[in-house]
């Protein structure tokens, strides 16, 4: 599991231990995994249909840090999948509205808005600042450029996309399992206006967050170095053990792990 | 042998112009495989090289880059067209 600096966290108050008391017992998480979850910092791009549910689930379960990247403004065939947002926002910037509306829903975190998408400098620095990225971007360029940071950062990436009624969900870890560049050696075709339906953005989404949570808490098994394929179309369910490529110009030379638990890197 | 063929992402389109089994010769590696697929798609058509391959769950690499290796009969080949939708 990612190396949590947990002096930040202190100890959890009684009335955070009433808002999470669900959500903390067996099964779900420990009180050190919630401490865990408070001290975590999660960067979160972008805030649409599977970035806005994955945030908000990570608001709810009491991630202390989360920061959400988006740039450009919301449109009228943007409203099937938005969680954060409605008709009233049609025409402006999403990050900061979506980021005040995610604050409203848990005053034990930190909600952070940045107003376009990081380059690479950008995404370099905060995968320094954060424990994990959410890599929820529309293009493979996005998620390339996050994966550079994140593997130089040392940082675990879950990358979460979708196609249609198709979802794919990936744990990526450095130093542990492939990352995305080895999955995607070849950069994938740009399609600018792909299909998509709100359930199956936010349920990947919400899948997203479940395995930032297990992974930052300690708590439950995590789906690293796997990638989990949701075809809802043909009602498939399959998970691929992926393969990290020597020659993977990202991390086939000496990948980068900031994770101690060298034993059990991902808090299984 | 029989080789079931799963077609994902965005290949929904092609899936409907290929087969879900091929049979091939006991012993057939995962290049013939793709390499008869190849020959029933419409000319001057290919599978996407960023295409994901899979067999029977373990992640092959690419169609441009994979490694090749022999099946099994009954095994299960995924070809997963990328999803980048955020």
């Amino acid at each position: 599991m990612p190396e949590i600096d947990l002096s930040a966290a202190n100890t959890l108050s009684p009335h955070e231990l009433a808002r999470y008391a669900r959500q903390i017992g067996p099964g779900v998480l420990t009180i050190e995994g919630q401490a865990r979850l408070k001290a975590a910092r999660v960067l979160v791009t972008r805030a649409g249909g599977v970035g806005g549910p994955a945030a908000q689930a990570l608001v709810m379960a009491g991630v202390g840090r989360v920061v959400l990247a988006h740039g450009g403004a919301l449109h009228t065939a943007d409203l099937n999948r938005q969680v954060l947002g409605g008709e009233d926002l049609v025409g402006q910037g999403r990050a900061v509205p979506f980021a005040r509306r995610l604050q409203k829903l848990n005053r034990f975190v930190t909600v952070e808005a940045i107003d376009h998408e990081p380059d690479q400098q950008e995404a370099l620095r905060l995968a320094r600042e954060v424990d994990l990225i959410l890599s929820c971007a529309p293009t493979f360029a996005e998620r390339l450029c996050l994966n550079r940071a994140a593997v130089a950062a040392g940082v675990p990436l879950i990358d979460a996309a979708q196609w249609g009624l198709t979802a794919t969900l990936m744990v990526l870890v450095p130093g542990h399992t492939a990352c995305l560049r080895c999955v995607y050696p070849e950069d994938p075709p740009f399609e600018e206006s792909f299909p998509v339906l709100g359930a199956i953005s936010a349920a990947v989404g919400s899948l997203a967050a479940l395995e930032a949570i297990k992974l930052l808490s300690g708590c439950g098994e995590v789906l690293a170095g796997r990638l989990w394929l949701i075809d809802a179309y043909q009602g498939r369910n399959t998970q691929v053990q992926l393969q990290a490529r020597a020659d993977c110009p990202e991390c086939g030379a000496a990948p980068p792990a900031r994770a101690t638990d060298t034993a059990n890197p991902v808090g299984t | 042998m029989k080789i079931h063929i799963v077609y994902a992402g965005r290949n929904y389109p092609l899936s409907q112009q290929m087969p879900s089994a091929l049979d091939l010769p006991a012993g057939a590696s995962l290049a013939a495989a793709l390499a008869a697929l190849t020959s029933l798609l419409e000319p001057d058509t290919a599978l996407p090289a960023s295409c994901l391959v899979a067999v029977s769950g373990t992640h092959a690499g690419t169609v441009g880059r994979c490694v090749d290796r022999p099946l099994r009969d009954g095994d299960e080949l995924l070809l997963i067209a990328p999803v980048a939708g955020g």
